[in-house]
């Protein structure tokens, strides 16, 4: 069974799908597929991070993002990712290209007229250098979810829409997971798999586990339509804050608003003007596209920034895929990678992915990713 | 140009043109009349197809005529994606249409926006029956009171509206719906408590209690307004209909079509079929006879009538056939309705195959159905319950009009698809707990709440029509109990 019918629950379900009967596999959300974070995201996809965890499970999700792409029949474009730098982050970013080429992801620094050839219309007095990655891409979170879904109950997959799970339950020497309570009753399984975002702390704790899951919220926005400007997506550094053209146009708009964790994501008036404000520095005609929806979301975050994976130590037949600290969606695919392996083999396949149990934090393993944005 | 849609003598309006006005479309140089709208000005002279549909390129004509889908976006002075049927015209504007994805515009200068904050008593989201009796109510009591409304005037849907309400005399019964909406225009006019935003959106509901607003056109603003207390009397819009054809310019919404000729005085076209007989479908009817349009039938899919047997009667006797059990299957036309397939349905309500009739008309009006317009609500946070008999979803509500969120009430269409009579004394009702929650409530208030509240769930709504609506209204609320005991007690 899986929790949580967003992007990493229906990978999971397809990765797990390729191995075993389809139909022995329930996915149960507590709304609509995808109406957590996953529909709420800004569509980027990168390995440009800072860890060797990040680079190595980023740079295997990019491979199946394109392999998935071609078989499922998605939209998907290698727009890249521009770092807009100040001349005070060169240095670090120097380090972190290092990092990035020695495990083959071809980034480096580029000057001004590199970026401005890429985003003719941009203002060059406003940064230094860029750092860029030609990997990178977006994809249409929209038609992944759809194309996914319709795939899985194809072969056979359940997808169970507006059912929450309330609680996990343990068989009666409490070692074994063995059902799940859910508004529409009890649901026995036998491996139960939480992708459940803001919901997976609580679930864990009705079996007895801690997880350092805290939401963030997050704010984002849209423009409306325009005629294709840029195809890479930026990163004001210093201002922590994004922008990219979607698919259809709109200018898709990330800035960090300090919010406090586990407070409720609400709109705030603030957040508009703060964000025109960042990017009309870079861009003149900013100030003359019409905003179209402004929504929020949350970064569910771990104190090290990087996923919690794997099977729960003292509770058999759990497995986490959550704490994507804002990057759940580039990592879909191989988050349900890993997970399919962990339950079927009780080895995820990936070295990197054994690090990111949810163990490392009572063990003080902690990984430091710098790099998460908005 | 082909020709002149205006009405120049109709039975009951009088239409009071302003003076003349000319702008640029594409190039040529066209006249309008002041207080006409960009959408209804080139619609009157001939002009179907408004845009394009950006990505296969299909014509697009006028469809709601009050800012509420987006049919009718076109470029003007250089910004695109403008609303045309609710953006006024005036001397010089500059007028195209849009053929694809718009490129980010090139005006050369950065527009100044007037910036403002408020910080007010009540904020009414929504100036039609809801909105302006609400704001009466208040202003009344002495709150401050802004209120905002998308159109150039105030009004909502009462400005269309050519029938005589009945009812009762408290709600103007006897009157005809513009003139209500300008016997309340009026009286509002007067008041030193509010200030009237036309032109403007309210975009959202933020943190601490913000209503944002944008004001459009000539005079661009930015309001930031905190409130209080705030009411959304945002209305509702109108449905469409699946079958092959059904974006031509010349389908137009039953509603869509009563702006245009009863507000702008514009026919909608020549020769008419009506898709709905319920009570829009059938008044619509009769005011497309008035306005000098042929009407060739009404279509109806249910096995009855929907609408009041007055009305019903009343477009029989001019010989108009109703076709119950009977759809559209689909139009035709290039680039502007030409004609229409009708068929008949079983009791399934599948299509019966050789029952097919062709009609040649040029207008395909859709009267079927509105949907409440509460995406403030539910952007806000507000419970929403799904109830197809209000017309889909609906927030949760006291009885007193306040929803999950407190302090932010619902009033009018917005709540639940109804009539006007029912908007008003929402809006009412709304308006005077609004007060209640600012500045506590009057002994004489608190009695009229009850006795407002006894009309709309008791004598008012008693006739197994708008009984319906009602019932649907019941599951709405939060506090049944409160109403048996407010209503017998």
């Amino acid at each position: 069974m899986i929790v949580g019918g967003g992007i990493s629950g229906l990978f999971t379900a397809y990765f797990l799908a390729n191995r075993v009967d389809p139909e022995k596999i329930l996915l149960v959300e507590r709304s609509y597929i995808g109406s957590g974070s996953t529909l709420r995201c800004a569509t980027g996809i990168r390995a440009s991070f800072t860890t060797e965890e990040h680079i190595v499970l980023m740079k295997r999700s990019i491979e199946y993002w394109l392999e998935l792409s071609r078989e499922l029949g998605f939209y998907l474009r290698r727009g890249g990712y521009v770092w807009l730098l100040q001349e005070e982050h060169l240095d670090a970013f120097k380090e972190y290209s290092q990092l990035h080429n020695r495990f083959g992801v071809p980034t480096r620094i580029v000057d001004r007229e590199f970026v401005a050839e890429l985003v003719p219309s941009i203002n060059q007095d406003m940064f230094a250098a860029a750092l860029h990655d030609p990997l990178a891409m977006q994809a249409d979170p929209f038609e992944v979810i759809h194309t996914l879904t319709r795939f899985l109950k194809s072969t056979g997959v359940k997808i169970q829409e507006f059912t929450e799970v309330t609680k996990l339950v343990l068989d009666h020497e409490r070692k074994n997971v063995e059902a799940v309570v859910t508004n529409k009753g009890e649901i026995p399984a036998e491996n139960i798999v939480v992708a459940a975002g803001t919901g997976t702390k609580n679930l864990l704790k009705s079996v007895g586990v801690d997880a350092p899951l805290e939401p963030l919220p997050k704010h984002i926005l849209i423009t409306m339509r325009y005629r294709r400007l840029f195809d890479p997506l930026l990163i004001d550094w210093a201002s922590n804050s994004y922008i990219v053209q979607s698919r259809y146009g709109g200018f898709i708009v990330g800035a960090e608003l300090a919010e406090n964790t586990s407070g409720e994501a609400i709109n705030r008036i603030d957040y508009m003007p703060h964000a025109v404000r960042i990017w009309s520095k870079f861009f003149k005609w900013f100030p003359k596209v019409y905003i179209l929806r402004y929504w929020t979301g949350y970064y569910v975050m771990t104190p090290d920034h990087h996923p919690v994976y794997g099977p729960v130590e003292g509770v058999d037949g759990v497995y986490i895929a959550a704490g994507f600290s804002g990057h759940g969606f580039m990592l879909g695919p191989v988050t349900g990678y890993v997970t399919s392996r962990w339950v079927i083999d009780g080895d995820p396949g990936i070295a990197q992915a054994k690090n990111l149990m949810l163990a490392r934090f009572t063990m003080g393993r902690l990984i430091r990713e710098k790099a998460v944005i908005g | 140009m082909p020709r002149d849609r205006r009405i120049w003598k109709h039975p009951i309006i009088d239409f009071k043109r302003g003076r003349k006005v000319r702008f640029f479309f594409e190039g040529k140089v066209v006249e309008a009349y002041e207080g006409e709208t960009v959408a209804a000005a080139l619609y009157a002279i001939g002009i179907d197809v408004l845009t394009w549909s950006p990505k296969l390129r299909r014509p697009r004509g006028p469809f709601c005529m009050i800012g509420k889908c987006s049919s009718c976006l076109m470029k003007i002075n250089g910004v695109p994606n403008v609303r045309t049927c609710i953006e006024p015209v005036s001397e010089g504007l500059v007028v195209e249409r849009q053929r694809e994805i718009p490129p980010i515009p090139e005006t050369s200068e950065n527009r100044q926006v007037h910036v403002e904050e408020l910080d007010v008593d009540l904020v009414i989201v929504g100036g039609g029956p809801a909105g302006l009796i609400a704001a009466m109510e208040a202003c009344k009591r002495g709150l401050d009171v802004v209120l905002i409304d998308e159109s150039p005037r105030i009004g909502g849907q009462l400005v269309k509206q050519t029938h005589k309400f009945f009812g009762s005399h408290e709600w103007f019964s006897g009157h005809r719906g513009f003139e209500i909406a300008e016997l309340l225009s009026k009286k509002l006019a007067s008041f030193k408590n509010l200030r009237i935003l036309t032109r403007t959106t309210a975009y959202g509901i933020f943190k601490d209690n913000v209503v944002g607003a944008a004001c459009f056109g000539s005079t661009p603003g930015n309001y930031t307004i905190r409130f209080r207390t705030c009411i959304i009397s945002t209305g509702a819009s109108e449905n469409y209909l699946v079958f092959p054809g059904n974006d031509l310019p010349g389908v137009i919404g039953a509603g869509g079509a009563q702006t245009l000729m009863n507000v702008f005085g514009v026919r909608p076209g020549e020769r008419a079929l009506v898709v709905g007989a319920g009570n829009v479908g059938l008044i619509v009817s009769y005011q497309l006879l008035q306005a000098g349009v042929k009407v060739l039938a009404v279509v109806e899919l249910m096995d009855e009538i929907g609408g009041w047997f007055v009305h019903a009667a009343k477009i029989r006797r001019y010989g108009i056939p109703i076709l119950t059990r009977h759809t559209v299957k689909e139009a035709w036309g290039c680039e502007r309705v030409e004609g229409a397939t009708v068929v008949a349905v079983d009791e399934k309500y599948e299509p019966i195959s050789g029952s097919e009739r062709d009609y040649e008309v040029d207008a395909l009006l859709l009267a079927v159905g509105l949907t409440p317009d509460n995406r403030l609500l539910a952007q806000a946070g507000a419970k929403m319950v799904w109830l197809p008999s209000a017309g889909g979803f609906v927030p949760l509500r006291t009885v007193f009009q306040e929803t999950t969120l407190r302090n932010i009430f619902v009033a009018g269409d917005s709540s639940g698809i109804e009539e006007a009579t029912t908007a008003m004394v929402e809006g009412a009702i709304a308006a005077i707990t609004a007060v209640e929650s600012v500045r506590g409530i009057s002994k004489e208030d608190e009695k009229y709440r009850k006795r407002l509240l006894k009309f709309l769930w008791g004598e008012y709504r008693a006739s197994p029509v708008v009984r319906r609506a009602a019932e649907a209204k019941k599951k709405a609320l939060i506090d049944p109990e409160k109403l048996e005991e407010v209503v017998r007690g």
